[in-house]
């Protein structure tokens, strides 16, 4: 196929930014178990909410993302989801402890405080991440017989971030900085990979 | 270019090393036993084996029982400790001001606090223990039995701290054993809560297993809550003692471990247990690594510290 230098550099950024992305989700998740523990306990039922609203949460982020591709066919849609994301992860080290005891003194610690208390601090960014696959796979095919290729590329890419980022956190991050300053590190991230997507060179000749 | 050449080299290494991995993971042997499995369940949060070897019954959370077993009882006579550090979580009766309330996070075959129950009949004895199956197999196998106040309750140990208004002279802190240690009891702010449910002179006993880095970190986690700490070498494990308010003399424990010796004709004599304490310059570095951080809900990194091994820990 033939490729401009512009868009061979929103591939490799696209690319890039599966790769990032894709780490920070995990690695949420895995400090979600540590926000969550010291209110709900740690036992497998805290895990198995984690687990299904990151789930749910990517569900929801690959029907929007593809729901709104076609709409608006431009790179400045992933990076301003990932801003935003950025954003409420930015918040979440002042604002998760008074949630999570509002939500255990209000409800108790069963099974749907549990998913409430998940959701509070996984489901708005994770879905706003989630949109990024297929938007990203919808930015970069251009014809009908690559779409497949694409997709596997995009998705293969996004889940050896996650690997990495779940690695990463659990036995490098967990245990040399603390879970507040590793969820301001991620908010860092996100923030750059938002901006690197913002640059001019998304734009598509129409 | 194509995007599949440009990615196909590093994403075959990639499954290569996995494979590879995978294969090691698997490749390890498993151990041998030689005891009777009487019983194996698979719990909500543990798989729990039963097994017998003479009068003896074991309850173990996995299959290395050299590291992973969780209480020892003796069918032929309900008042043995066998497992020695479960008598120096005793050791507390000497320290509190009155014994008139006890709790126990952290129950497993109900050992301690049974022992406890027996001596103590008029004292209510409550013990928190978060998996329902380790409690029906106390009373299965452990002697537990359901008696005026002795009471266990099916629950994590910081969520029912959380909920309690109830305050105590002793509360005996036995959560974390095996493969399983969950952080968030063994933070500054777990202490906290625990110090909050106190009765005024009460105080707080622990096991700690000092083999690795982990012990290091939870004494400097419970002195950061409690100025007065006292060790007991226990066996294998270590026991200690924290409390609030001026430290206690070698004569006022003396004095107080006879008091209580002869108040309760316990099995295992306390005053004999002052034999085994040690007391340890915290901050001194000689005992306790100086690099060792406080836990706290933000920074607890459990398992990588329980991996790193402390070698010549020097009691005095």
């Amino acid at each position: 196929m033939a490729v401009t230098s512009a868009n061979r550099a929103l591939t490799v950024l696209i690319f890039f930014n599966a790769f990032v992305v894709g780490g920070v989700l995990m690695g949420f998740e895995m400090l979600g178990s540590r926000y969550l523990f010291p209110y709900f306990g740690g036992g497998i039922g805290t895990w198995a909410s984690l687990i299904s609203t990151v789930l749910c949460a990517l569900a929801i982020g690959y029907f929007a993302g593809g729901a709104v591709v076609d709409r608006y066919h431009s790179s400045r849609i992933i990076a301003t989801a990932i801003l935003v994301a950025a954003s409420y992860l930015a918040l979440v080290p002042a604002a998760a402890d008074p949630v999570m005891a509002k939500i255990l003194a209000s409800m108790g610690d069963g099974p749907a405080a549990i998913l409430l208390a998940s959701a509070a601090l996984l489901l708005v960014p994770l879905s706003l991440l989630g949109t990024f696959s297929p938007v990203s796979v919808g930015l970069l095919t251009r014809s009908a017989e690559e779409s497949g290729g694409v997709a596997g590329l995009v998705y293969g890419i996004s889940t050896v971030g996650n690997v990495v980022g779940t690695l990463l956190t659990t036995f490098m991050l967990i245990p040399t900085i603390g879970s507040r300053s590793i969820t301001y590190l991620y908010a860092v991230v996100l923030a750059l990979c938002a901006g690197l997507l913002f640059l001019p060179l998304g734009k598509k000749p129409s | 270019m194509s995007f599949r050449s440009l990615f196909a080299g590093p994403l075959i290494a990639a499954a290569a090393v996995a494979i590879a991995a995978t294969a090691i993971v698997f490749g390890s042997a498993e151990a041998q036993d030689t005891r009777k499995l009487l019983e194996s369940r698979e719990s909500l949060y543990n798989n729990i084996y039963v097994y017998g070897e003479g009068p003896y019954v074991s309850m173990t959370f996995g299959f290395n029982r050299t590291i992973y077993t969780e209480s020892i009882f003796n069918t032929l006579d309900d008042r043995d400790l066998p497992v020695e550090y479960t008598r120096y979580m005793t050791a507390s009766l000497i320290y509190a001001k009155n014994v008139t309330s006890i709790l126990e996070i952290g129950f497993g075959g109900g050992r301690t606090s049974f022992y406890l129950h027996r001596f103590l009949p008029q004292v209510p004895v409550t013990s928190v223990e978060l998996d329902p199956v380790v409690v029906e197999l106390s009373h299965k196998y452990f002697g537990v039995k359901d008696e005026p106040n002795f009471q266990v309750v099916n629950r994590d140990g910081r969520i029912f701290l959380n909920e309690s208004k109830d305050r105590y002279d002793i509360i005996l802190i036995d959560a974390y054993r095996g493969p399983f240690v969950p952080f968030h009891l063994l933070t500054k702010e777990f202490y906290s809560i625990v110090k909050d449910h106190l009765a005024e002179g009460g105080v707080v006993a622990q096991n700690v297993e000092p083999s690795t880095m982990l012990f290091d970190s939870a004494v400097k986690t419970i002195h950061a809550v409690f100025p007065q700490l006292d060790f007991y070498v226990a066996g294998g494990n270590v026991v200690t003692i924290a409390y609030d308010g001026a430290p206690k003399s070698a004569d006022d424990l003396d004095r107080a471990a006879r008091e209580r010796d002869s108040a309760y004709s316990l099995r295992y004599s306390l005053h004999d247990m002052l034999a085994q304490r040690r007391q340890v310059q915290i901050d001194g570095g000689k005992v306790i690594d100086p690099k060792a951080k406080v836990l706290t809900d933000d920074f607890a990194p459990v398992e990588a510290l329980k991996a790193i091994e402390a070698h010549n820990r020097k009691w005095q």
